[in-house]
């Protein structure tokens, strides 16, 4: 217990920017689109760490409920970027991001 | 209004009436409407001998005034000028009833006389219609009252007169001659309204009665040498119109026109209504402006004599005789012989048409042969026409038992007069002109009747490529064969016969006087006396003596009002609003008083002293005027026998040997030449210089200023297109380079974009905690 007793807010958010860091270097380094999304989950459960963490060690309980907000936001988030993602490949025959370039310029 | 005032309005409104019909109708009438011209001019004449009639013969009263006027246009009060209110009106006098008559019985001789002569003639009905605008503008200056209506009449009478002298108008000649009346005219007009407005600005008024009742009351607000300007420039007028010095140059060319309305305007009435304007204005001419008027007309007289001598168109002799005549007639009104002037008018313009009309008469008969060398021996063939014409050139001469001697013989007694009254050497220059003209006006006048009616007919003389020398003629008449018609030269009808023989006879003495050696003794110059002056020789002398007349008391009428004459009357019947019949019955009775107290003749005392020496000085001179003139006129004559006749001295060598003088003569003393190098090459010079202007320098300025609005359109077009344009490319061009620049980060790659993202949010911490840092 003592060793948990240890683990203080800079844990948190160590793990937190660890989780972030990750997240985005998925996000901007993988070709597939599912891939990023899934590195945009872990992005969001970076932010959900520190809101937690926060909220635990200020003894507020907004924390926990903006991180509840972010998972079912996170759920809808899914569910549409999914829906995006088949809509992409049903017109580009593929998922890979570097190659959907069409807004260029 | 009186009888004759209505009268007097209907003799100057039917020859106007003749002009409308005729202008307009005579193509359609019978014979043109030459009958109407005639009747119209025939009633009009029956008229005025009516009017003379009864102001002459009945009344011969020599101050009998009628006079009648109304506002013609009333400007009211006009901004620096004053009060402008034209007036037209009338005024019968003596001489007003003598110039009517003679003027429509002139005019009236002149249409029927033209029935004959332009018969057959193409604008035949044009002629008759042009004489009666002619005599309508004529009888207006004669019936004016005030100086606007005769300027209005004035120009009239000169637009007729180029009318007339132009009516061969597809002849050059004709043209240029009409062209050089009418300017001339127009330089003495100039001078003539400018003399007006100078009265007027004084007066304010345009009334010959007015303005010589206020000069009289010494009004006149500017210094005596105005006055004398306005004499002198009123004078201009007379000097265009009568053919003066300076002017004369026209009456000769005007010969161009057909013979009768030489007779007719540049004989008899046109001519000499410069001379009845200065009579009119007579009062008001200063000493210094009748010196000047004096000098010209004599030398007027003595130029045109000599010019005479020489000249072979048997027209142009006469016009120049006329220019001369003129001349008398100025000088006698500029040496203050006013009867004797007036009188010389009137017996001239009878003379003076008769001898014009004999001409036509003698150029109609000779198929418009003008030049005297190739006539001769005409007395054979036109009896009648010869003894007018001799009977009216003696008349000219100046003859004893013709009018002409009574009336040149007064100028000349006045010219003397003047000379002995103002004791002056050069005043005497005067009087010797004049006598020397006399003597050379007998002896162009006895070589002209050499020449047409004695010797032989030298018509075969003629060089046949002079054959057109004839300035005369008209369509009707083709160039016949002269050489054969010498033969068949034949007197002229009874409608140009009859005029010729009516104006002869009024040359006779008994028509005028009694006494054949003394014109003062007949009704015309008692009837005409010399008005007194309203100036005074010497200043405000003459105002007691005319204020006092004006008061209209009886006594002073009858003690100094009698030698003021037409004056005291007027004034009277002006300033008291007086009928003017009532105050010249007022005067009539006065003048009977004064006429069985001093005698018909010379009655006149003068109370200005300058006038009355020289009317006593004129007396005395009449005696030995008569003697020198009648030696000059024998002496003219007789040179003339011994030249033309015997044929003692040969007129060819002699011309030879003074063959300068005779050039000079011949030429008419280069007048039209220098005229030419003078005022003509002048205003052409003037004229070129404007032209110059004109076309390097207003033209200039107008191209200039077109090559500056060009060269400022230049660099405004510049200016838009490269300052205006260029911001607006260079705006484009930045946005489009900018867009260039930065449309290379929009991959459309999403990752791209998050990198980007995540450089901008990493760059915002850096920044954010740098500040926090510091």
């Amino acid at each position: 217990m003592e060793l948990i007793t240890n683990i203080g807010l800079n844990h948190f958010l160590t793990i937190s920017a660890l989780l972030f860091g990750f997240g985005l270097f998925a996000v901007m380094t993988r070709k597939n689109a599912i891939v990023i999304l899934m590195g945009v989950e872990l992005i969001l459960n970076a932010a959900n760490i520190n809101f937690l963490a926060f909220s635990k060690f200020n003894g507020g309980m907004e924390g926990v409920m903006f991180s509840l907000f972010v998972i079912v936001l996170a759920a809808a988030e899914a569910a549409i970027a999914l829906a995006i993602v088949i809509n992409i490949y049903k017109i580009f025959r593929s998922v890979d991001v570097s190659s959907i370039d069409t807004m260029k310029e | 209004m009186h009888s004759l005032i209505q009268l007097s309005i209907a003799v100057l409104l039917l020859p106007l009436l003749s002009f409308v019909i005729l202008i307009f109708f005579n193509k359609r009438l019978p014979r043109r409407g030459d009958f109407i011209g005639v009747g119209i001019l025939g009633t009009t004449f029956a008229l005025s001998l009516y009017i003379f009639w009864s102001v002459v013969v009945q009344a011969y009263d020599p101050a009998f005034r009628v006079a009648w006027d109304f506002t013609w246009i009333d400007f009211g009060n006009v901004p620096g000028v004053g009060p402008l209110e034209i007036k037209m009106g009338i005024v019968i006098d003596n001489l007003t009833a003598i110039m009517l008559a003679m003027v429509t019985l002139i005019s009236f001789l002149v249409h029927l006389y033209s029935t004959g002569y332009m018969a057959g003639d193409k604008h035949y009905g044009r002629f008759f219609a042009y004489l009666g605008i002619f005599t309508f503008s004529m009888l207006g200056i004669v019936l004016s009252d005030n100086l606007f209506a005769i300027y209005i009449f004035w120009e009239l009478v000169g637009l007729s007169s180029y009318l007339l002298i132009g009516f061969y108008f597809e002849k050059d000649s004709a043209a240029d001659a009409q062209k050089k009346a009418f300017l001339a005219n127009r330089v003495g007009d100039i001078g003539m309204w400018l003399g007006i407005l100078i009265l007027y600005s004084q007066f304010h008024t345009f009334s010959y009665q007015e303005i010589f009742a206020n000069l009289a009351a010494g009004k006149f607000g500017m210094s005596e040498a105005w006055l004398t300007a306005a004499g002198i420039l009123l004078f201009m007028g007379c000097v265009g119109k009568s053919a003066q010095f300076p002017l004369h140059v026209w009456l000769p060319d005007a010969m161009e026109g057909p013979t009768p309305v030489s007779a007719l305007i540049h004989a008899a009435t046109m001519v000499a209504a410069g001379v009845y304007f200065v009579a009119r204005i007579f009062v008001l001419l200063t000493a210094d402006a009748l010196h000047v008027i004096a000098f010209i007309g004599a030398f007027t007289a003595f130029m045109a004599a000599t010019i005479a001598i020489t000249q072979h168109d048997i027209k142009r002799v006469l016009a120049y005789s006329t220019v001369s005549q003129l001349g008398y007639m100025v000088l006698g009104l500029g040496v203050g012989a006013y009867s004797a002037a007036l009188f010389h008018l009137v017996t001239h313009a009878f003379f003076k048409a008769c001898l014009f009309l004999g001409s036509g008469a003698i150029i109609h008969a000779m198929h418009h042969e003008q030049d005297m060398r190739w006539m001769g021996g005409l007395r054979k063939n036109m009896p009648w026409t010869f003894a007018t014409f001799t009977l009216a050139t003696l008349a000219l001469a100046g003859l004893p038992l013709t009018s002409g001697f009574m009336s040149k013989d007064a100028i000349l007694a006045g010219a003397i007069g003047f000379a002995n009254a103002e004791g002056g050497g050069i005043y005497y220059l005067i009087p010797f002109l004049g006598f020397f003209s006399a003597m050379l006006t007998a002896f162009y006048m006895g070589r002209q009747i050499w020449l047409v009616f004695f010797g032989e007919s030298r018509t075969h003389l003629k060089p046949a490529d002079d054959h057109h020398h004839g300035h005369d003629a008209h369509a009707a008449h083709g160039h016949d064969d002269h050489h054969e018609e010498a033969h068949g030269v034949h007197e002229v009808a009874w409608n140009m016969r009859t005029p010729l023989v009516i104006l002869a006879a009024l040359s006779i003495f008994a028509v005028y006087s009694p006494d054949p050696l003394d014109g003062a003794k007949g009704w015309f110059m008692s009837m005409v006396p010399t008005p007194e002056t309203v100036v005074g020789s010497a200043a405000g002398e003459a105002q007691p003596h005319e204020t006092s007349s004006a008061s209209g008391n009886a006594a002073q009428l009858l003690a100094e009002a009698i030698p003021a004459g037409t004056h005291g009357a007027e004034t009277d019947a002006h300033s008291e609003g007086v009928a003017s019949e009532a105050a010249s019955e007022e005067h009539g009775s006065a003048a009977a008083v004064h006429g069985t107290t001093h005698g018909e003749a010379h009655g006149h005392e003068f109370s200005d002293p300058r006038q009355a020496s020289i009317a006593h000085a004129a007396h005395e001179a009449h005696n030995p005027a008569i003697v020198i003139s009648s030696i000059m006129v024998v002496l003219g004559i007789s040179l003339a026998l011994i030249v033309y006749v015997f044929r003692i001295i040969d007129p060819d060598k002699t011309a030879q040997s003074i063959r300068p003088l005779y050039l000079f003569s011949f030429n008419k003393w280069y007048w039209d030449e220098i005229y030419q190098a003078t005022f003509i090459r002048g205003s052409l010079v003037i004229s070129k210089v404007f032209s110059w202007f004109d076309t390097n320098i207003i033209d200039g300025i107008v191209n200039g200023v077109a090559v500056v609005t060009k060269k400022v359109a230049f660099a405004s077009g510049g200016f838009d297109k490269y300052v205006v344009d260029g911001t607006v490319n260079f705006t484009a061009f930045f946005v489009n380079t900018t867009g260039g620049i930065l449309k290379k980060l929009q991959t459309g790659k999403v990752q791209t974009y998050v990198v980007l993202l995540m450089l901008a949010v990493i760059g915002y911490f850096v920044y954010y905690f740098t500040q926090l840092i510091s």
